[in-house]
């Protein structure tokens, strides 16, 4: 057993040496995750407000300029710019300036005047889809809202009781993330998919690369077991993906003030089944790539793609059709991303997310067998 | 300059290109794949958010808020649970996204001219459900209004506004139709990075660039002859994305073919430059997949290709122009979507003439000396 130790850590030794060496590999693991961090946590967000909007009022009377203090008043719209005349919203659109344009006929306050329907019109730029819709639904409930205020001005006026009439607000609450802060969304997100790449791609291409090199030969010629040779070479990527969940969690908690509302342990657990599914999933594509080239990619095309695609690290998985759905409940990702959301945001603990752990446990284990199987087959060629 | 010594290593580079069955297979593969990732998981239309419905009112005016609701297409009713305790447990596992509570006394408050809340709970863990859930519910409950107070028939001749909401260029606001001539461009520079950086490096692994520039050919004549088939192939497989775009996904196209052929070219020779600097800085095929990726992230994350720049900080806003995609992304979007012509779309045109001079050039000026040492 301790002859064994020492060999397990005379492997580890080595790798770590070979990281010392390649000072662009270092970087890739400890500073890349920061820099991603860094920046989807700042640049990445789908909150839609303070639209850019141009404003063309073509009546310019005290009732026009008073629908439009609508617009400045809403957090939503920010008026931008005042056009004179409709080829200012083609340019403004084509110069992707304005996103909204409000166009006021003339004549809209004699038509208030008459206690008649003004026709305004919006133009929404459709081609941020995302944006449109959500600017197209707000200026509806704003024009709406507004509509019923006049009606009330004017039974108030003409003396009539409306009372027989009442309104019915929303009153919108966003749990688990109030301020509705993009970076609370992400950030237990982005730390699966930087494990995803760090765990998955670097083990693939260690184990690829000793056999490249014919050093492989040579270790299995020594008096190493083929199972200490293995502990050997991911123990050292183990810590490294401990180091890097560290280093998400504490930069989230400090820099973007990410809550963990839920049980630590949990979580930690959790990443620990996580990186252990990883490194049986860069084992078994090491047992199958026939070149570090074929390596790369596959790492890429089973580690990075699901993480980042089919996780629901950003993008809704139960929108996405039924068929992909399914894929992605063959990829470990999916499974941590909602173990990491709901624990941090929700303030999960072990009770909420046992099914979660015990699909990590079974893939972790299906993995680490089948890759141990493929590679002593490989070996014993 | 010799046309017989271009055309040479053109040939050598494609059957170099051949005898990769595994590479050739995957070049068919990115593309195919890329088409339906983003065409069905980025570009997605959310709707039908799953809704728990809480009515303490058991009134008529309950039962029509939520028939509001469920036909809007948005909210899909999965749950009636009895308290607003219930709904604790069903947003924490996720089963639904979005809660509306209504109240006991919703309709008698209604009835006697007081305004009456209602409680929209949407999960705020997920950013894009939470902005399309609170802008549709607004929504929703403002249509609510107006059409009570019509079918209350109170108002006949008051003041009113009418407004007429256009969505222009993108009528059916369905994502797929920017999502794909993003993908076009996308898919240019990566495989452009990609292959194109792999394939000299590897050149440079097993030794055979030595061997290159020992022969007679010059600098102008490998780089025509290195770079022209790797332009072909991304050539090939952007024609797989637009056909892909505009036959299976049924994507639009307004605007005129040659604006965004211009706009490709261009952007062609800011992919070609990039690819062959990053074969410069690498030693090792790893290296120059880790430098690929270094500039990849930041492009797909600041390019506006999956995240749109207008939702982004206002500080970062400026740091999305120093990004080649960006101005590729607005070519093309421009001319697909808003059918903008060249007129429009001077300003990213001329941005990419820019950028492929200084980054173009600077590659072919390190590769020069780099031949010539």
């Amino acid at each position: 057993m301790r002859q064994a130790l020492i060999r397990v850590g005379a492997i580890v030794r080595k790798e770590f040496r070979h990281l010392g060496r390649d000072p662009r590999m270092l970087l890739a693991v400890v500073i890349t995750p920061v820099i991603q961090l860094l920046l989807f946590a700042y640049a990445i967000s789908f909150d839609v407000d303070h639209v850019p909007t141009l404003v063309i009022d073509f009546d310019n009377s005290p009732a026009s300029q008073r629908y439009l203090q609508q617009y400045e008043a809403s957090p939503f719209f920010d008026v931008v710019a005042h056009g004179t005349s409709l080829a200012d919203v083609d340019t403004a659109f084509d110069g992707n300036t304005a996103r909204v344009a409000i166009i006021i006929p003339s004549g809209f306050s004699r038509t208030l005047a008459s206690d008649a329907a003004a026709q305004v019109s919006v133009l929404v730029d459709g081609s941020e889809p995302n944006a449109a819709k959500i600017s197209q639904a707000y200026s509806v409930a704003l024009n709406q809202l507004y509509g019923q205020q006049l009606t009330r001005e004017w039974a108030d006026a003409q003396g009539l009781d409306l009372s027989s009439f009442g309104l019915l607000e929303p009153r919108i609450r966003t749990w688990y993330n109030p301020e509705r802060r993009s970076s609370d969304f992400l950030i237990p997100g982005l730390m699966v998919v930087i494990l995803a790449i760090v765990t998955v791609q670097q083990t693939a291409v260690t184990l690829v690369r000793e056999r490249d090199l014919g050093t492989q030969e040579q270790l299995e010629v020594s008096p190493m077991r083929r199972i200490e040779l293995m502990v050997g070479k991911l123990l050292p990527w183990t810590l490294i993906a401990f180091l890097d969940v560290a280093l998400i969690t504490g930069l989230g908690r400090t820099l973007f003030d990410v809550p963990l509302r839920g049980d630590f342990w949990a979580l930690t657990v959790g990443a620990a089944l996580f990186v252990f599914a990883s490194l049986g999933m860069g084992l078994l594509i090491s047992a199958i790539a026939p070149s570090l080239d074929t390596a790369n990619i596959m790492a890429m095309l089973i580690a990075f793609l699901p993480a980042f695609l089919l996780s629901g690290f950003a993008f809704a998985l139960d929108q996405i059709p039924v068929f992909l759905q399914w894929i992605s409940y063959a990829f470990p990702a999916r499974y941590m991303v909602s173990i990491s959301r709901g624990v941090f945001l929700k303030g999960a603990g072990f009770a909420e997310i046992w099914p979660e752990l015990i699909s990590l446990v079974a893939y972790a284990l299906v993995m680490l067998v089948i890759s141990s199987v493929l590679y002593g087959r490989r070996s014993s060629r | 300059m010799s046309p017989k010594r271009i055309r040479l290593l053109i040939w050598k580079e494609f059957t170099q290109l051949r005898r990769d069955p595994l590479l050739i297979r995957l070049l068919l593969l990115m593309p195919v794949l890329q088409l339906i990732m983003f065409g069905y998981v980025v570009a997605v239309d959310v709707r039908n958010l799953s809704t728990a419905v809480v009515d303490l009112d058991h009134s008529a005016v309950s039962r029509k808020l939520e028939s509001a609701f469920s036909s809007s297409g948005y909210f899909t009713i999965t749950q009636h649970v009895a308290s607003e305790d219930d709904l604790r447990p069903l947003l924490d596992r996720g089963t639904v996204k979005v809660a509306i509570v209504i109240p006991e006394g919703t309709q008698d408050r209604l009835t006697r001219g007081e305004t009456a809340t209602i409680g929209i709970i949407v999960d705020g863990s997920d950013s894009q459900v939470s902005a399309v859930g609170s802008g549709y519910a607004s929504q929703i409950v403002a249509q609510f209004n107006t059409e009570r107070r019509d079918a209350l028939g109170i108002q006949v001749a008051a003041p009113s506004v009418d407004a007429r909401v256009r969505v222009m260029f993108n009528p059916t606001l369905d994502p797929i139709n920017t999502m794909i001539p993003g993908l076009i461009a996308a898919i240019m520079m990566i495989s452009l990075m990609v292959i194109m950086s792999q394939a000299v490096v590897k050149e440079r692994e097993s030794g055979t660039l030595e061997q290159m520039f020992v022969t007679p050919i010059k600098a102008t004549e490998y780089l025509i002859g290195k770079l022209t088939p790797y332009a072909a192939l991304a050539t090939a497989q952007m024609l797989l994305v637009a056909a892909g775009g505009l036959f299976w996904f049924k994507v639009p196209f307004n605007g005129s073919i040659w604006v965004v052929l211009a706009g490709l070219f261009l952007f062609m020779f800011t992919c070609l430059g990039l690819g062959l600097l990053i074969s410069l800085v690498s030693r090792t095929r790893h290296q120059a997949q880790q430098a690929v990726m270094f500039i990849m992230i930041p492009t797909m994350v600041l390019s506006g290709f999956i995240f749109p720049i207008q939702s982004m900080p206002a500080i970062i806003q400026p740091l999305t122009n120093l990004i080649p995609l960006t101005w590729a992304l607005q070519v093309l979007r421009g001319a697909f979507v808003k059918g903008s012509g060249f007129e429009a779309l001077a300003v990213p045109m001329l941005a990419l003439v820019g950028f492929g001079v200084v980054i173009f050039g600077a590659a072919i000026v390190a590769t020069r000396r780099r031949i010539s040492e």
